[in-house]
């Protein structure tokens, strides 16, 4: 028996102790992380997965790749490129070569050295990866070095997207030891200017990131330390932020309130846009949606100035178009082209010889619902009767994208315009699943590939707005949160800033 | 004893084998596509078809079952298709998290349902009132509430302890402690209370038996004739309730993981599941099939010791 009252003994010591362990830090007990200016610590919504640049992903992933992964290009908050490890860069006069010079001061944290080669290599393992971007390398043919800080990539077709692809996953550079090595999806080997601490990092809990000492432009990087830790559950990003655990972290329109009270800073920038999918254009499955009046009318038919403010709170911009406001696609005066307008719609669909309206099946996605309802009704509302079909939530995407939707509500992050074209519009697009083409359409997208202007691809959005391919409703905002210690420049086409947007405020 | 043992042991491994079947053949046939899940919405079907290739998603199910159940059976459960880590350095990671926030949970459900059960029993009175009602409250509020009312009142508001993160006991117990106990509360909570219910009710229980009355009247002080025999047979039940609730724990824990964006089995399990990861969801059935095995175990050593009754031939 006495064995028996030691171990409660010692069970209540132990309990004891935890509490007085907890009364005893009577001082806040997570250090006061921004105050010096010397770590930033990030909250991220989404834990680190692969550390090979072959599978780096744009949005929120990209934070934990850049601190050790600098790329061939830079991109700034006003979406500018600019030489990076690229210390030049030139097209041939019909876009389809691309001359980079590099810098030759560069080298790897294991000691290796960077050069024409490494580059080559590094942008062939990135384009032959099974990674979700290697189609983002598509275009490039063929890679020749020059010389030996020289190398051009011949291009099947102008990619007017490139260059800002290489600025961020497609141009990152890993150590070719390392690429060598074949464990780079759990060990990053970089030349950027971090280096990730193994011994303070915690997988799933911590990753930190320690100066690079060799670094060729630690000005640009103010911090000392990065640590991102993962918190996927919005309250407890909320909760780390206030309690000052972390410096910034993403939240959502409905916590902006919260946030503003507790002294965080608040940032908003345009992010995805919600909308209709309106993907059987030919009236395979539904002959009707092949009449562009059936699908003005459903871009008539929906109040989605209503639903921007009841549900997402205002937070957001209406718009008809799928490209990003701050893409040169965008056309501000296309922003009017539909309004709430039932009795037109219903008006539209009879002169389509559609007076009673028709039926098409549309998914139930959960993570839709909020908007899901009321958009099913007001669509019934002019005579458009929409059959639910559950879709269970991890196997949203792979239906959507088989095509078993005629039309489809979906959110939408859209980028660099190209890139959207690539994944939306065009008649081999993923998200075109139906492969319509017209040929207006097509010589419109080849005249925008080619030139590259403004004007070309402001021409692509008219026509998709005209011809109501979408019903995009609003652009709604994404919520940036940090700390007052902290000075946060948000950017355009990414859903959180990129790491060389956070500086100690002054 | 040896019989009894082996035979559980036994019927562990079949239990765990079992499992992991279901799990593998329910995960492969549900239809989902990780190599979709992994390469998100933008990839073509090309590029689907080739990360298929690379996880082997193109070959016979019974084909891959074997290649897991071969490797499995050598201790080698594979690689995450999303992170590439191997799946048990990630389990290595994140299991002590679960155990440091789950056992301490039971530590100190076990002791304060003692001390409560016990006085409320002994005393009767107030302090029986006041554990009645208090094992009201506490099994009736869900653990991820009190959670979010002690995150808002002790790390937001009054700074005392950290909102969120784990630190290994090894790197520094200190801060080990002081992490745990907001989560600890959180989730014991609503142990305590039905515990100390069922400490309180067998300890009447045993007190109103003879054997107790005779050894009153032989003399024997209160204090041993409550701790030496009154606990120990009142100890039975409360073990087995107690072995429960450490299962029960397991999964609470999920939510208290999140909450306090804990590191550990439960959390992992939620992602594994939401992408389709099998590998890690594969490793985390068998981790908690076996900690549920070998629990039940411990608890039934644990209460033929203290019960001679209980005990097996």
């Amino acid at each position: 028996m006495k064995l028996k009252s030691t171990a409660g003994a010692t069970a209540v010591l132990a309990a004891v102790a935890l509490v007085a362990a907890g009364c005893a830090a009577g001082t806040p007990a997570p250090e006061p992380t921004s105050a010096t200016g010397g770590t930033l610590t990030l909250g991220a919504t989404f834990d680190a997965t692969s550390w090979d640049p072959a599978d780096a992903e744009f949005g929120n992933r990209i934070q934990y790749m850049q601190p050790v992964y600098d790329s061939l290009l830079h991109i700034t908050p006003d979406l500018e490129i600019e030489p990076w490890l690229a210390s030049g860069y030139e097209y041939n006069d019909d876009f389809t070569e691309l001359t980079l010079t590099l810098r030759d001061d560069v080298v790897f944290t294991d000691g290796e050295a960077f050069d024409a080669s490494v580059a080559k290599a590094n942008l062939e393992h990135f384009q032959s990866g099974t990674g979700q971007n290697s189609i983002t390398l598509g275009a490039v043919e063929s890679i020749e070095t020059t010389g030996d800080y020289e190398l051009v990539l011949d291009l099947s077709a102008p990619d007017p997207a490139l260059l800002r692809n290489l600025a961020l996953v497609s141009g990152m550079q890993a150590s070719p030891a390392a690429l060598e090595g074949g464990e780079l999806k759990t060990t990053p080997v970089g030349s950027g200017p971090y280096v990730l601490d193994s011994a303070a990092t915690v997988n799933g809990s911590q990753y930190t990131y320690t100066r690079n000492p060799e670094y060729w432009n630690a000005a640009a990087f103010p911090f000392d330390e990065i640590v991102i830790k993962p918190l996927t559950d919005l309250t407890a990003r909320l909760n780390a932020l206030k309690a000052g655990e972390i410096d910034a972290a993403l939240a959502d329109a409905k916590s902006m309130g919260e946030a503003q009270a507790s002294g965080l800073d608040v940032q908003t920038m345009q992010g995805d846009w919600q909308g209709v999918f309106i993907v059987d254009r030919d009236g395979t499955k539904v002959p009707a949606l092949a009449d562009p009046r059936v699908r003005q009318a459903i871009n008539y038919a929906i109040d989605a100035d209503g639903i921007l403010a009841a549900i997402r709170l205002g937070e957001g911009q209406r718009t008809t178009q799928i490209f990003h406001p701050s893409s040169q696609a965008f056309s501000a005066g296309l922003d009017s082209a539909y309004s709430y307008d039932p009795e037109k719609a219903k008006a539209l669909l009879a002169e389509a010889g559609y007076p009673d309206g028709f039926t098409v099946t549309m998914p139930d996605i959960a993570a839709f619902a909020d908007i899901q309802a009321v958009a099913y009704q007001q669509l019934g509302d002019v005579g458009i009767t929409v059959q639910a079909q559950p879709v269970a939530a991890d196997q949203v995407i792979s239906t959507l994208l088989s095509g078993e939707f005629p039309m489809f509500l979906f959110s939408w992050g859209s980028s660099n315009a190209w890139q959207d074209i690539l994944k939306v519009v065009q008649p081999n697009a993923p998200w075109n699943m139906y492969h319509n083409a017209t040929p207006e359409l097509d010589a419109l997208i080849a005249t925008a590939q080619a030139e590259g202007t403004d004007e070309a691809f402001q021409a692509v959005n008219e026509y998709l707005v005209e011809q109501a391919w979408f019903a995009p409703w609003y652009v709604q905002n994404n919520v940036y949160v940090s700390s007052p210690e902290v000075a946060v420049t948000m950017q355009p086409q990414n859903v959180v800033p990129y790491i060389w947007n956070f500086a100690p405020a002054k | 004893m040896l019989l009894f043992l082996t035979r559980r042991l036994a019927s562990g491994v079949v239990l765990i084998f079992a499992a992991a079947t279901l799990t593998f053949l329910l995960m492969s046939l549900s239809g989902g596509n990780p190599a979709r899940n992994i390469l998100g919405e933008g990839a073509t079907e090309a590029q689907v078809a080739a990360k298929a290739a690379e996880l082997g998603l193109d070959r016979p199910v019974w084909e891959r079952y074997g290649d897991w159940l071969a490797g499995a059976l050598h201790g080698d459960f594979g690689r995450s298709w999303f992170t590439g880590e191997p799946v048990m350095t990630t389990i290595a990671t994140r299991l002590p998290v679960s155990l440091s926030l789950v056992s301490v949970a039971i530590l100190v459900t076990a002791v304060l349902a003692i001390v409560l059960g016990m006085a409320a029993a002994v005393r009767r009175g107030w302090i029986d009132r006041f554990v009645q009602i208090f094992a009201v409250i506490g099994f009736a509020l869900p653990n991820f509430w009190v959670a979010l009312v002690l995150v808002t009142v002790f790390a937001v508001t009054l700074r005392l302890l950290p909102a969120t993160g784990y630190t290994p006991i090894a790197t520094d117990p200190g801060k080990w402690a002081v992490g745990l106990v907001l989560p600890v509360i959180a989730l014991a909570i609503g142990t305590i209370a039905s515990t100390a219910q069922q400490v309180r009710g067998a300890t009447i229980d045993i007190l109103e038996r003879d054997f107790v009355r005779t050894l009153r009247a032989r003399g024997v002080r209160p204090s041993s004739l409550l701790f030496r025999h009154v606990l120990r047979n009142a100890a039975g039940p409360a073990l087995t309730v107690l072995s429960l609730q450490f299962i029960g724990l397991l999964s609470g824990a999920i939510v208290i993981e999140k909450v306090f964006a804990l590191p550990g089995l439960g959390s992992m399990a939620v992602t594994a599941t939401t992408q389709g990861d099998l590998p890690q969801i594969l490793a985390i059935v068998v981790v908690m099939v076996l900690l549920v095995v070998v629990v039940n175990l411990i608890i039934d050593i644990l209460a033929g010791w203290l019960n001679p009754k209980a005990r097996v031939a």
